[in-house]
């Protein structure tokens, strides 16, 4: 998949193996491009984007681009848009079909925001906002027939590390239970090993490698520990 | 007062606000979810009747919904009479008239609504006239409501362009405008105090109704 705007030009070409997949690399290295892209949210310039057995979702050269709610995919970008003039209840439910609305409070007890159910956005804090908005692609993703994709871009990044980790593990959790693959954002080396079985570590728009997330990341390390101590000497 | 051109004043500008309506929200959402020369063009069109004289509007209407044209021809067959000097050529001349009034509130409160509002929708499975209705239309009620309100008052306001393709034919054409301006002629000024009276009214409360919801957008820069 080849992407160009402005000065970013990517190359990601990868496929995922695992239930959790973390894309890891530092800001500006194209995770936001790649999720975007996967969700039908932006239109790659080359490239092809296929989920699962399904047909493409996009294939410049034959011309596919399906409309991005057709895709099967879920995206909780990284700003939470919550909508204003829905209660957060409304907003969880906003993605799930009719007939399953229990799993509306499913998600709203296991994140521990039913006592936030009927309150509009406006009221809640920046982090309350950012667990609704990840627990409502969450809630939708897991009424997807099929699996689908849910697409996470560094969730519960402004909480507090124990809220954050607690709520993270909830979420993996509850996802494998219910079978909903997850391709995930982060440059936060804690949270790629909380949650990765396999990560893609990004630099510049370019995939440099792609493992179990105790090989990719500790290679990682080891790469950053030799430039410190060159730099040390 | 000429209870006869009031309530013909106010059928015109409910039907034309119902029809403009119909039509301004989906054009005016076209207009205001992309760039190009294209919507350029039909923006200028629809912002026209703002910088025309109503007079050329109602000249042109009058010469194409006439017997003489092709169009006049085709819409004289369809509704059995020629379209002017008859209520039918007045709701066209007034849908169009009105038309940048209906438009422009929507094309501001629709450009002003996050993208992210309807990226998040997107994320989530719905289709775009699902975000359209439950996500784009809650946030810009405000301009739907002065949409409507600014469509129905210049409706009632018009003089030139139902003049033109209307005539003055009491009962039939003669809106409450055109009435005042007979009663003048006539120098019947205390029935002429008492229909500009109701006019003043009428566009008094409207703009109440708009000022008086927050979120009109009106004071926001919204509205041209």
């Amino acid at each position: 998949m080849q992407h160009r705007q402005g000065t970013l030009a990517f190359d990601a070409a990868f496929q995922l193996t695992e239930p959790w997949t973390v894309l890891f690399g530092p800001s500006g290295s194209g995770k936001t491009t790649i999720l975007r892209a996967i969700a039908g949210l932006m239109r790659p310039a080359e490239g092809r984007i296929v989920l699962g057995s399904a047909a493409a979702l996009f294939d410049s050269a034959e011309g596919i681009d399906i409309p991005a709610y057709r895709r099967g995919v879920r995206l909780a970008a990284q700003v939470a848009t919550l909508f204003p003039k829905m209660t957060v209840r409304a907003n969880v439910a906003y993605g799930v079909p009719s007939g399953s609305e229990g799993i509306v409070d499913e998600a709203l007890r296991r994140f521990r925001l039913e006592g936030l159910a009927e309150a509009v956005p406006w009221k809640l804090s920046g982090g309350e906002r950012q667990r609704v908005a990840v627990v409502r692609a969450a809630a939708s993703a897991a009424t997807l027939a099929g699996g689908g994709l849910l697409l996470l871009d560094e969730p519960f990044a402004g909480l507090d590390l124990q809220l954050r980790d607690e709520l993270l593990e909830e979420l993996r959790s509850w996802l494998a239970a219910m079978k909903v693959p997850v391709l995930s954002v982060t440059h936060d080396v804690g949270e790629a090993f909380q949650l990765g079985a396999e990560v893609i570590r990004l630099s510049d728009g370019k995939i440099l490698r792609q493992g179990p997330v105790g090989v990719v990341l500790v290679e990682e390390r080891e790469r950053l520990m030799e430039q410190l101590s060159r730099g040390v000497r | 007062m000429d209870f006869e051109a009031l309530w013909l004043t106010l059928r015109l500008a409910a039907s034309t606000t119902a029809i403009l309506l119909v039509f301004a929200l989906p054009l005016a959402w076209w207009i205001a979810s992309g760039r190009g020369t294209g919507r350029a063009v039909v923006q200028a069109l629809v912002a026209l009747p703002l910088v025309l004289p109503p007079t050329v509007l109602g000249f042109y209407l009058l010469v194409m919904l006439g017997p003489l044209t092709a169009p006049g021809r085709v819409l004289t067959r369809i509704f059995g009479h020629s379209l002017a000097f008859s209520f039918s050529g007045l709701l066209v001349g007034s849908i169009l008239y009105s038309l940048p009034f209906a438009v422009q509130p929507l094309v501001a409160g629709f450009g002003s609504v996050d993208r992210g509002y309807i990226e998040a929708s997107a994320g989530l499975g719905a289709s775009p006239w699902r975000t359209f209705w439950s996500v784009v239309m809650p946030l810009t009620r405000g301009s739907l409501l002065t949409s409507a309100v600014l469509a129905f008052t210049h409706t009632v306001g018009e003089f030139g362009v139902v003049l033109m393709i209307g005539g003055n034919i009491p009962g039939a054409t003669q809106t409450l405008s055109i009435s005042l301006y007979d009663q003048v002629q006539d120098f019947n000024y205390s029935a002429a105090n008492r229909t500009a009276l109701v006019l003043v009214v009428i566009s008094l409360a409207s703009l109440i109704l708009i000022y008086s919801r927050r979120d009109s957008g009106i004071g926001r820069g919204e509205i041209v």
